[in-house]
């Protein structure tokens, strides 16, 4: 009796040990796969830090083994080769705050508004605003663009972080909506019987509970802002360039500068990366647009 | 005096309402604008009535455009999809590898899509770049990446896919986190093998995260514009041109303001359509999701 | 200060919350609500308040209609079920909160005086430095009520303020709560599930359904005079015997399977199907009165009294007896429980959606 549980035992050991082997075979194929994806995934960042750190005379008759220099980062960042690149880099940090500060100030009582009161018109409000983040740019650029020239907006602070609320607006509302909503009536309830008035009520029990989701979409905002392309490319042309149509300027010319254009790359990405590694826990929300939560 | 509770909302939402209005404006006055011949060659319009779209759907290039739109769109976000679930699920194993990995995954989606196309860009030029230069001792040295129609459209989808697979695999790694537990306690207690449980547990529950992802990528890549902009410029020929750059070379370029925006007009519709499709097998999924996991 | 309620009519979507509500709660007085979830008692609460507008009907203060009134400016103070604690705020932030507002300001160090003695009362000084997430239910919850207590308000509302109490510290808390000396004197609206609770609290207990108020009455109209059989049913544990049958041509009452009769207090029409409700402590074993005859179907221990469950034909008959009285009762032991006729309540049959009313004496 013993022995037939002691060879039953056995028997299962064995088991369970061919089912770990396979699961460690699986283990290490799944890494390597992994690795693999982010080996792709990274290497052009890599490939780019590579490029920025080659001096001019090295770019094409080396790839791996060549003497590093700082020398492209002391042009890019001195603003010579005729590029100002350090006033793109001012100027999109500029547009890019200016757009998320004017979308919080609209955005977070509309999105509080939608979130609270049933009111007529929400809905379409809501959907109007969503339906910015999927339109076509083009759409509303090219009347801005003749717009801008008339108005005396082209190429100018305000006329880009006007243009810039049909990325950041849409984002803010949105995801705000989804933070408050979340958050239960009764507090400001509460609030307004303790004898503080509504807009008391938001400042002092509804704001500071969604302080994270703030903070959040304002980076989140911040970055889609910073990364924009189209609207600089099109509704600027010098005082109010940003960082992401400056930084093709150095592939123009007649002798391609790819060290500069890879420093002027690498540069230009510091910032959102920066601020995105601030949001990882708050990411997900924020990109589906409130859809999916974590 | 205070405001009446029934105006409150309208109150809160008012700065967004002239926002979304100041946005919209230029919206209509582009619509209003594809009725007239407007360019910068005809400072006098004339009513041409819906001659622009006329036009537009008689063009070659249109259709060609459209084509080359679609095919973009279907391949991007599908790869996309399937290497963003796939990368999910591999990091949904939390082994120490991938524990370590998932922190960098947001990398390349952080990264403006111009600045990646930059990127890719150097490393793909066919004599000088690193790309063919490692793939020379496989006998592949002289791909000529971006200059073949065909070799265009793909790189143009790879960049694409190097920036957005972390989009699609962030929702999807959200969604398998969020799983209930039971049933597939249930499927281990029953003896189900691995890919029966995919097939018929995570994979109909994760697809209300996955589609969210895949409506986003698909109709943020119909309107794609940085990545072709800075990587091929619609080339060579015609084969990369697609409709937002059409419409940016019509109405920019060519400064035939009221022909480019009757391109992004129609762009937006077929947008429009396409949303509504998916967001309708959206709710059809969700329901069917609650069901399994119900 | 006394509330009145007129005709309110709230619906969320297609469920109607309130459905013409009537509600008259007197200045001074301890009014409890009494009702099953949904049946509209917070939204009563709310509307008082002033949190939620009704679609019709009025909600008059004093007197005074307070349509256009804010909820800050109606002078009432309300314990939300769900506490409606500040998470980021500390439990003293929390109490001090009222004194802080514009409306109910008082100095830094009065208001800490008060707040001190708020929480003295309830028991919770030691827990002022606290944020809400470390405290158990039962402590957010004195935490929500001393909230109410600490600022001058002229009628309390709360909403099931002890139901997420456990059972020792609720019926303490309960006895505690009435000898409040600011409760004692406030108009207090008291919203509650629990019968036991009513009972014990209210000096007039309004039993809502469906949004609407059923009956108002003291305790004892509503123990002795229900509205209907299911207001009988929700008062008193063990619950009411509610016996099915028929008015006989003399007047007597006979039970549906023709096991026994009664003779009834009321005169009802012959053939009228009614039923007959009696409490199982006004059914004695020893006593006199009508007597049946049945068999013990099981017994069960309430502490110092037992219930004793009697099988009469087809019916179950439930009665409290003392516990010397019912000491070797055995299942199937042949009993004869006595019934005095006054204490019968007679209803008429209930219905598919509409409990039988009660018949009255005449």
């Amino acid at each position: 009796m013993k022995g037939r549980q002691a060879a039953g035992v056995r028997a299962r050991g064995r088991q369970a040990a061919g089912v770990r082997a396979r699961g460690r075979l699986g283990g290490w194929l799944a890494d390597a796969a992994l690795i693999l994806y982010f080996v792709f995934a990274l290497f052009p960042v890599a490939w780019m830090l590579i490029l920025s750190l080659k001096p001019a005379d090295q770019l094409f008759s080396t790839y791996f083994s060549f003497t590093p220099t700082l020398e492209s980062y002391r042009t890019v960042l001195g603003d010579r080769e005729g590029i100002p690149f350090t006033r793109f880099f001012g100027n999109s940090l500029v547009v890019s705050v200016g757009a998320v500060a004017l979308s919080l100030v609209v955005g977070l009582p509309a999105a509080y508004a939608s979130a609270r009161l049933r009111f007529k018109g929400s809905e379409n409000l809501m959907f109007t605003l969503l339906s910015f983040r999927f339109a076509p740019e083009l759409t509303v650029i090219v009347p801005l663009f003749v717009l801008y020239q008339k108005l005396g907006l082209f190429d100018t602070y305000v006329g880009m972080v006007w243009v810039l609320q049909l990325i950041t607006l849409p984002l803010v509302v949105w995801i705000m909506r989804s933070y408050f909503a979340d958050l239960t009536p009764e507090l400001e309830q509460a609030a307004l019987l303790d004898g503080y008035t509504r807009t008391q009520a938001f400042f002092k029990v509804a704001l500071p509970l969604v302080k994270p989701g703030v903070a959040a979409v304002s980076l989140l905002a911040f970055i889609f802002a910073w990364n924009n392309f189209v609207f600089p490319l099109i509704l600027t042309s010098n005082e109010a360039q940003t960082v992401t149509v400056g930084a093709l300027s150095f592939l123009g010319g007649d002798r391609p500068k790819y060290n500069l254009t890879a420093a002027a790359a690498l540069v230009s990405v510091v910032p959102p990366l920066l601020l995105a590694l601030t949001i990882q826990r708050y990411l997900v929300r924020g990109l589906s647009f409130g859809a999916v939560k974590s | 005096m205070r405001p009446r509770p029934a105006l409150r909302p309208y109150l809160l939402v008012l700065p967004a309402l002239l926002l979304t209005c100041g946005i919209l404006y230029p919206f209509g006055l582009g619509l209003y604008y594809t009725l007239f011949d407007f360019s910068a060659a005809e400072p006098q319009p004339d009513l041409v009535g819906l001659e622009n779209y006329r036009t537009v759907f008689t063009q070659d290039a249109f259709w060609n455009s459209a084509w080359v739109t679609v095919l973009y769109a279907v391949g991007a976000a599908g790869v996309e999809t399937v290497l963003g679930v796939a990368v999910a699920l591999l990091l949904h194993r939390s082994s120490l590898v991938g524990r370590v990995l998932e922190k960098i995954l947001i990398l390349p989606l952080m990264i403006a899509p111009v600045i990646a196309a930059i990127m890719w860009k150097l490393m793909l030029q066919p004599s000088v770049g690193v790309v063919n230069h490692l793939l020379r001792p496989l006998g592949l040295g002289g791909v000529q990446w971006t200059d073949t129609p065909t070799g265009a459209l793909l790189s143009s989808i790879a960049v694409d896919v190097w920036v957005y697979t972390p989009f699609v695999a962030i929702l999807a790694l959200a969604g398998l986190r969020s799983l209930p537990a039971s049933p597939f306690e249930a499927a281990a207690v029953d003896g189900a093998g691995w890919w029966y449980t995919f097939r018929r547990l995570t994979l109909p529950m994760l697809w209300p995260y996955v589609l969210v992802a895949v409506i986003f990528r698909f109709m943020d890549s119909l309107k794609v514009f940085d990545i072709i902009y800075a990587l091929t410029e619609g080339g060579p020929g015609d084969s990369t041109v697609v409709l937002q750059i059409r419409a940016y070379l019509e109405a920019i370029r060519f400064q035939r303001y009221s022909f480019g925006i009757s391109y992004t007009v129609v762009l937006w519709a077929v947008v429009y359509l396409a949303a509504a499709v998916l967001v309708r097998s959206l709710g059809r999924i969700q329901r069917k999701a609650a069901e399994v996991s119900g | 200060m006394s509330i009145a309620l007129r005709g309110i009519r709230k619906s969320y979507g297609r469920t109607t919350a309130l459905d013409g509500l009537e509600l008259d709660v007197r200045d001074g007085e301890f009014f409890c609500l009494l009702g099953p979830s949904g049946a509209g008692k917070t939204t009563t609460l709310k509307t008082v308040a002033g949190l939620e507008r009704p679609e019709a009907g009025t909600v008059e203060i004093d007197g005074r209609d307070m349509r256009d009134v804010e909820p800050y400016d109606r002078g009432v103070a309300m314990c939300f079920e769900s506490y409606a604690l500040y998470p980021h705020r500390s439990v003293y932030d929390n109490l001090v909160s009222p004194l802080r507002s514009p409306r109910h300001r008082l100095p830094a160090a009065e208001a800490r005086d008060r707040v001190g003695a708020v929480a003295g009362l309830l028991g919770i000084g030691g827990l002022l430095d606290r944020m809400p997430g470390q405290l158990s239910n039962g402590q957010r919850q004195r935490v929500a009520l001393g909230r109410v207590l600490v600022r001058p308000a002229r009628a309390f509302l709360l909403d099931e303020p002890l139901s997420h109490l456990d059972a020792k510290l609720r019926q303490q808390m309960r006895a505690e709560l009435k000898a409040i000396g600011a409760v004692r004197r406030t108009t207090t609206l008291y919203v509650t599930h629990d019968a036991v609770e009513a009972l014990a609290l209210g000096d007039r207990i309004g039993v809502i359904r469906d949004g609407r108020i059923v009956q108002t009455g003291t305790r004892e109209d509503i123990w002795y005079r229900p509205y209907d059989t299911e207001v009988a049913r929700a008062f008193g544990r063990p619950r009411i015997n509610l016996l099915p049958g028929a008015v006989t041509g003399t007047g007597h009452f006979r039970s549906a399977d023709g096991a026994f009769g009664l003779p009834l207090p009321t005169r009802v029409p012959p053939g009228t199907e009614v039923l007959v409700g009696v409490r199982p402590r006004d059914v004695t074993l020893t006593g006199d009165g009508h007597r049946l005859t049945g068999t013990v179907y099981v017994t069960e221990v309430l502490g110092r009294s037992v219930e004793v469950t009697v099988r009469i034909g087809g019916q179950a008959l439930s009665l409290v007896a003392a516990r010397g009285e019912a000491a070797g009762l055995r299942p199937d032991d042949p009993v004869r429980p006595a019934v005095r006729p006054e204490n019968l309540l007679v209803f008429e049959a209930d219905r598919p959606g509409r409990p039988g009313r009660r018949i009255e004496r005449r």
